[in-house]
């Protein structure tokens, strides 16, 4: 399975709006077997990345989500398009890359063509 | 919202007299008074899965705009003003906690059993369980399990204002769990560094934040190091970084 099992998820850069964003996430992580620990990690994972696009009250605009699965990792990368400009580079709290750190395998955040921009790998460690 | 004419009188006088005066104490007064409306409505929002007192806050805080709003020279009852402007307050309520979903009673009631499902589980197996396994254990759908956890979320969002949850305040019985106490404790001021607000958590969040971020424990150590649940850590978890995320936003 690769970018052949593709998920897109757009939605609006609003807070109330992430859990589907969670959902997803956690029912594809559910069907690669993730465990409940896993799925929790991934979750706050998501949050963290999102927030850190949208802020704490949400922009006017739109969070684009994609995800894939490779090998034994489930990859997720968000693009938020703001109505309200790029705004200055995304930057993560040194709080909030301890925290990615420490659920997921890989994380970024960048500044892409069309607004911030966010990528995350997180393995399924199988026991 | 009846009320004896005297009494209306009054209560009119001091509506001209604030809208005028704008006077702290004339505003309490007023607030107070028109308490009854706001327990009244909130109690109409009961039942949805939030605790009846943090609704009573939420429709005061309507109330309270009601008041600073309201123009007596209109000559509409303070009542009828007010109404619409608290029930907005609790709707928004709602829809900002993550309710605008309405989650389904049979996922509710999973959501309750989830905890000790996944405990059970974990003991059985020896490591935590997948969904799908959870979903079995349950006699449930995956979906449902997700949905489930999900609730969980919802309803810890909508509870951060509140008081603690019964039994999360005894952080001094959890800090006397840990039998290397102060070195914990020690390393957890140098992550303060990292941020300020984490000084500001009750002790036990700090503890579950250091333990899974810093420690790299899993949820599901940490559930079994403190002898506290792993849905209890994961609601404290969430509830830390909720509240991190939350101040982090105000300075």
């Amino acid at each position: 399975m690769g970018k052949d099992s593709e998920v897109r998820l757009s939605i609006p850069a609003s807070p109330e709006f992430l859990r589907l964003a969670r959902l997803a996430a956690a029912g594809l992580a559910s069907r690669m077997g993730f465990t409940y620990d896993e799925v929790e990690d991934l979750r706050i994972a998501i949050d963290e990345l999102c927030f850190s696009l949208v802020g704490n009250a949400g922009r006017p605009g739109t969070i684009v989500l994609r995800y894939w699965m490779e090998d034994d990792a489930l990859v997720v990368e968000g693009v938020g398009q703001f109505e309200d400009g790029m705004g200055t580079s995304p930057v993560l709290s040194p709080l909030s890359q301890q925290i990615l750190q420490a659920v997921v395998d890989e994380h970024e955040l960048t500044i892409g063509p069309d607004g911030p921009e966010f990528r995350l790998l997180k393995r399924h460690d199988a026991a | 919202m009846s009320m004896p004419e005297d009494e209306r009188d009054e209560l009119r006088r001091k509506f001209e007299q604030y809208s005028r005066s704008r006077d702290s104490e004339l505003r309490d007064q007023l607030v107070t008074a028109h308490l009854g409306l706001a327990e009244y409505l909130a109690r109409r929002f009961a039942n949805r899965g939030e605790p009846l007192d943090d609704l009573i806050q939420v429709a005061s805080v309507g109330l309270l705009k009601a008041v600073d709003r309201f123009d007596p020279d209109r000559g509409l009852e303070f009542s009828t003003y007010a109404t619409p402007t608290i029930v907005g307050e609790l709707k928004r309520h709602f829809r900002d906690k993550g309710w605008a979903v309405r989650v389904p009673r049979r996922v509710q009631e999973l959501h309750l059993r989830l905890g000790k499902v996944v405990s059970s589980l974990s003991q059985d197996l020896g490591r935590s369980p997948t969904i799908g396994e959870i979903a079995e254990r349950a006699g449930a759908s995956e979906e449902e399990v997700l949905e489930a956890m999900e609730a969980g979320r919802a309803y810890r969002f909508a509870s951060l204002d509140a008081p603690g949850v019964a039994g999360d305040d005894d952080n001094q019985s959890l800090a006397s769990q840990l039998g290397e106490d102060d070195a914990l404790l020690q390393s957890i001021e140098h992550r303060v560094a990292l941020s300020p607000l984490i000084a500001e958590l009750p002790r036990r969040e700090q503890i579950i934040l250091h333990l899974r971020f810093f420690e790299g424990l899993t949820q599901s150590e940490i559930a079994g190091r403190l002898g506290i649940s792993q849905m209890h850590v994961s609601r404290l978890l969430a509830r830390s970084l909720a509240k991190l995320r939350g101040s982090a936003d105000e300075d």
